[in-house]
């Protein structure tokens, strides 16, 4: 046998694919699966959410509220009350145990949490000055809790961070990245659902107060005292206008009396102050 | 700006990685490729082959063993795609270059230790591969793998 050197130019062994190319489309590939999954899971979390137990809200509520550090404050909790005794008698929210809770905060906002809890930022105290306006927020949030619009978006939040943790690992960085991303942007809601939650919240108020004094007083404060960048309520809710020109519609359509509003009470002026401590009342 | 690189310190870094891994690696490579394909040519008439050698009476002078081994390191960006890859299956495309390099080398610092010593050609060629080091086999780390290749270099009875 006869030996012939000779050099072989081409490499079988390597692809010639571009290594860009290749990170192209894999990227590419993640990116569609990750939009195909987000779908879905909108889909599915949209169906799931009327159909979870409120019991299961609770529990996921008693994991998650862990993060906000405050006690159930007292005078807002008296508020609250009054708005659930004049829920209807077949109300669903008559299942939930509502919390409600002041965060030392200087947004402007106040967050629906699962398992019936309610965080009121103190700037939003801060900022309302008749017990209606309060009313009104309260049972803005008594809104959503009654649509079930904190689970549906809580849905997809998790279920996108359970899907990354799965694949990128519990402590990878692109798994906190969109935990933080989705778990804080995915809690607000859409124009549809903080409308109908304005409905619900004004329908209560006028139950509560016999009339519909102060519902739009909030929005139309907020509203004008809103900057170039607006506060958060600004940014996750209906521009004000809307909802003050929604709101006077529905009060008129329905026939509500507007009367004077009554003067916030003293104990919430005293804590809206920032430098007081928040009250603490433990409550079972 | 800054604060928001501060902020994801880990996801900026990763990405300095991933952008240092492709320049640094492709350079490396292509350097690479060009000593090999040079280096090949001036070794080809250094006979090389897997087959067992058999030689008449007294053919032979002398014949010993050579050996040559190369290590080489993924890189960052080479990671990535492979990780990408585990995804969808297929050739792992990224470490196809990694392992042809390792070996290419490995037989041509065994040819060149063969030509040091006056050897005519090179039979019983075998390859070798392993992992090797602390990081080898372990998750969340860069690897490296060791390509070995060794033969038996025999000098002929020529005048």
């Amino acid at each position: 046998m006869k030996f012939t050197p000779k050099h072989i130019d081409e490499n079988v062994n390597v692809s010639k694919t571009h290594p860009l190319v290749e990170l192209a489309w894999l990227v590419g590939g993640m990116l569609l699966l990750a939009v195909v999954f987000y779908l879905v899971l909108g889909v599915t979390a949209d169906l799931a959410v009327a159909k979870i137990p409120i019991k299961a809200e609770v529990w996921l509520g008693e994991h998650f509220v862990d993060s906000f550090e405050a006690n159930e404050d007292e005078p807002l909790r008296r508020r609250l009350q009054t708005l659930l005794d004049n829920l209807p008698a077949d109300s669903p929210l008559h299942n939930y145990t509502f919390t409600v809770q002041l965060v030392k905060n200087k947004e402007i906002n106040a967050l629906a949490l699962p398992g019936g809890h309610i965080v009121v930022f103190s700037g939003l105290v801060e900022q309302a000055e008749s017990e209606n306006e309060l009313a009104m927020v309260l049972a803005h949030e008594l809104g959503h809790f009654a649509h079930r619009d904190h689970l549906e978006r809580l849905g997809r939040g998790l279920g996108l961070t359970v899907a990354t943790m799965l694949v990128f690992g519990e402590d990878s960085a692109v798994s906190r990245l969109v935990s933080n991303l989705f778990l804080v942007t995915e809690s607000s809601y859409s124009r549809q659902q903080e409308s109908e939650a304005d409905r619900f919240g004004l329908d209560l108020l006028v139950s509560s107060y016999g009339h519909a004094g102060g519902a739009a007083d909030f929005f139309a404060r907020v509203g004008k005292k809103a900057g170039s960048r607006g506060p958060y309520l600004l940014a996750s809710h209906p521009h004000p206008d809307d909802r003050i020109e929604e709101l006077q519609r529905l009060i008129r359509e329905n026939g509500y009396p507007v009367e004077m509003t009554t003067p916030l009470g003293d104990d919430l002026l005293a804590e809206a102050e920032p430098e007081q401590e928040v009250e603490t009342a433990v409550e079972k | 700006m800054l604060e928001a690189v501060l902020g994801n310190l880990d996801i900026f870094l990763f990405l300095l990685f991933v952008v240092m891994g492709y320049s640094c690696g492709t350079i490396a490579e292509k350097r690479h490729y060009k000593s090999i394909l040079k280096r090949e040519k001036e070794l080809i008439k250094l006979m090389l082959v897997s087959a067992e050698g058999r030689f008449a009476d007294g053919a032979v002078n002398e014949s010993f063993l050579v050996s040559g081994s190369m290590v080489v390191s993924n890189d960052y960006f080479k990671r990535l795609l492979a990780i990408l890859r585990n995804f969808f299956g297929g050739r792992v495309k990224a470490y196809e270059s990694l392992i042809d390099r390792a070996r290419r080398e490995a037989m041509l610092r065994m040819k060149e230790e063969a030509a040091a010593r006056g050897a005519h050609m090179i039979v019983n060629l075998r390859l070798e591969t392993s992992t090797i080091g602390r990081s080898a086999n372990k998750k969340n780390r860069v690897g490296s793998i060791e390509a070995l290749a060794y033969g038996t270099a025999v000098v002929m009875n020529r005048p």
